[in-house]
């Protein structure tokens, strides 16, 4: 065990400190659920991808650095540092890439993760299905082939940013008669192609950042699938590794959360009743416990180790965590919780958005319902 | 940085987990709590070599940190062990000048702190009370402690990370009992109801024991951390654990209540929840330490 960064660590994170001193928006962008803040975040992007720093442990050749995973934490870790603005592109660059750089042909590398690097398409999620949700194998959205393309019917939903987006993966159905897990593929799809209408979903904090997707007879060429068809549930299920595990949530994002946790609760310690300082200890404690975790993870993925049904832990422990601290900084606010922005409002409104956005992280990515049973049943051995 | 462990240390680890396991089995504890006679398993920790663990080489010792013996410990905790080989091991022979006897198994002593008041009886004089748990025959410790800072660090670290090999037990005999015990035709594991609580546990403990490692290396406001989280996990599972036993898990009739008794003597020991809490809050509510991302391993 060795816990100390090297030279070449310690000055990656001297320069990327730097570089985000001078680089990062001084106004806080609006949200990337509104035309306005979307395209500021994807302005955003722009500038991170111009000097390389948008995904550092991506290949060079793609747009990236080449660097290990030990750095990727060091760059989150000053990210969030410096209160750098959420990443529009998240679904993009965490699940989707890694799934492109494990199935994808050459060709399907070179054509899709430049311009997804540099913020010019943004990525959608499109695998839930009115009848498909927690029970994901119940997918009916069809893709029949015709000639070298696939025509595309049926309807997704819950897709995160797909209104302003330009591009989702979506997995469906391309053998005919099939069921359950088997038939499944995963194919790229363009957001303004015919036949695709979007019918945006208002969230919890009014705005869209949800769509709705009608799929009317979407033609997509053949050369759009993404890993092998008809197997794109085990397509599906690596990005869902990503997605509840390692890459989507670093550990920095928490940290920088529980520390202004400690100043809110600073500011106002002296309305506040006995217990509630030592749930802001909880808070902090719990989020080192997951930057301990995830360094370990991460170390072990570096020797070679696969993550598997681990990820599922993960995604219990952050979504929780996150839930707990932000209702903990509601507590604190007291009667000025409840004011979005202007007069009296804290921050604001920053802690009720977050606090929003937490209620949402044990149903996203597969309920935390259903990471038990996986980590029951998977990791525990109990019987179906 | 590389924050996992090399292929011997894992390789001793797993050495130590299956002597403990091999040697402290149900029997052996059912045997002790009838106050039947069994064999000290003294001789064998000599043997292996295990006592010198953290001791340094020129002493005869393997010369290994901290990091290392907290794994042994969860191991140990896992078990169930009994005998003070952790206390021995982990912070009397790291702490002592000439380890010698101590490793060759002439010599039993542990370091008397404030935050212990009751140890083995073989480990010091005192008077007897009694504890709960069966399987802990302690005395209450009489005169003056060795102010040791680093006894403290050594013992809330490997309290901690016992406790966590505990919780792991209390799971795995659970998952055991759940797979066996039948109730409306089906295996009572095979109900949600069960699962869950079983899968909160377990992810509890993949989140304590690496912040236990990170203690272990680089000790400060860590050990309060891992003292802490340990402590809840561990009640958490030990409660967990009886609801999943149902009636049994109330009785001497499953082995549950050996672990379980072990976490709540161990909860309190080498500062209890409210000592290191309160450590924390000076550090983090109090004082000016700097918080925040990218601080936890600088």
């Amino acid at each position: 065990m060795n816990i100390e960064f090297t030279s070449n660590q310690k000055e990656f994170r001297e320069e990327i400190r730097t570089w985000l001193s001078a680089h990062v928006p001084k106004k806080r962008l609006r949200s990337f659920d509104t035309a306005e803040g979307f395209e500021q975040h994807r302005n955003w992007e722009r500038v991170l991808a111009k000097d390389n720093w948008g995904n550092v442990n991506w290949p060079e050749e793609y747009g990236g650095r080449g660097l290990d995973l030990i750095s990727w934490l060091i760059f989150e870790e000053e990210y969030y540092r410096s209160d750098a603005p959420l990443r529009v592109s998240q679904n993009g660059i965490s699940l989707l890439a890694p799934t492109i750089m494990e199935y994808g042909t050459e060709e399907q590398k070179t054509r899709f993760l430049p311009p997804m690097a540099s913020g010019e398409e943004i990525w959608a999620q499109a695998w839930s299905e009115p009848g498909a949700g927690s029970d994901m194998a119940a997918i009916r959205t069809k893709a029949v082939k015709d000639g070298d393309h696939y025509i595309i019917t049926g309807q997704k939903t819950w897709s995160s940013r797909a209104v302003f987006a330009d591009w989702c993966f979506a997995l469906v159905r391309t053998e005919d008669g099939s069921s359950r897990h088997k038939g499944l593929s995963k194919i790229l799809v363009p957001l303004n192609s015919n036949g695709l209408t979007r019918r945006p979903i208002a969230q919890l904090d009014g705005d869209p950042g949800f769509a709705e997707l009608f799929f009317d007879e979407v033609r997509v060429p053949v050369k759009n699938l993404l890993g092998p068809e008809h197997g794109g549930w085990g397509v599906a299920m690596s990005t869902a590794g990503f997605e509840r595990g390692l890459l989507l949530r670093s550990p920095a994002r928490f940290q920088s959360a529980a520390a202004r946790l400690v100043k809110l609760y600073k500011s106002r310690e002296k309305y506040l009743s006995s217990g509630i300082g030592e749930k802001v200890i909880q808070a902090w404690v719990d989020t080192e416990r997951f930057c301990a975790a995830t360094y370990q993870l991460v170390s072990r993925v570096e020797k070679g180790a696969s993550i598997s049904s681990e990820s599922s832990a993960n995604k219990l422990f952050w979504s929780e965590m996150d839930r707990q601290l932000h209702r903990t900084a509601m507590t604190i606010m007291g009667a000025q919780a409840e004011l979005e922005e202007g007069l009296d409002s804290i921050d604001n409104g920053r802690w009720l958005d977050g606090y929003m956005f937490s209620l949402a992280g044990p149903i996203y990515a597969g309920t935390n319902e259903i990471q038990r049973n996986i980590l029951a049943e998977r990791v525990l051995g109990l019987p179906r | 940085m590389d924050f996992s462990f090399t292929t011997d240390q894992q390789d001793l680890i797993d050495a130590a987990k299956d002597f403990f396991d091999g040697e402290n089995t149900f029997e052996r504890m059912r045997s002790i709590v009838k106050g039947q006679k069994v064999e000290s398993l003294w001789p064998q920790f000599v043997e292996l070599g295990l006592l010198g663990v953290m001791a340094h080489e020129k002493d005869g010792g393997m010369g290994q940190p901290l990091v290392l013996m907290a794994a042994i410990a969860e191991a140990a905790g896992y078990s169930g062990l009994p005998d003070p080989f952790i206390e021995v091991a982990g912070i009397t022979v790291p702490l002592s000048a000439s380890p010698e006897k101590l490793i060759s198994g002439s010599s039993q002593l542990a370091v008397l702190s404030e935050l212990r008041k009751y140890i083995d009886h073989n480990l010091g004089d005192g008077t007897a009370v009694k504890s709960i748990d069966p399987l802990r025959n302690l005395v209450k410790v009489e005169g003056t402690c060795d102010q040791s800072d680093k006894a403290n660090y050594h013992g809330a670290v490997l309290s901690a990370a016992q406790l966590i090999g505990l919780s792991q037990r209390m799971v795995d005999i659970s998952v055991d009992y759940a797979k066996d015990r039948h109730q409306f035709s089906k295996p009572i594991g095979s109900f949600q109801a069960i699962k869950h609580h079983l899968a909160n546990v377990y992810t509890q403990i993949e989140f304590t024991r690496p912040i236990i490692q990170l203690a272990a290396i680089k000790g400060g406001i860590n050990v309060h951390s891992a003292k802490v989280s340990a402590i809840d996990t561990a009640m958490m599972a030990a409660e967990t654990a009886i609801q999943v036993h149902g009636g049994m898990g109330y009785t001497y009739e499953v082995d549950l209540h050996l672990f379980m008794k072990r976490v709540w003597a161990l909860c309190g020991e080498w500062g209890d929840r409210n000592y290191h809490m309160k450590k924390i809050e000076e550090y983090v509510l109090q004082g000016d330490a700097k918080l925040g991302p990218g601080n936890t391993f600088n």
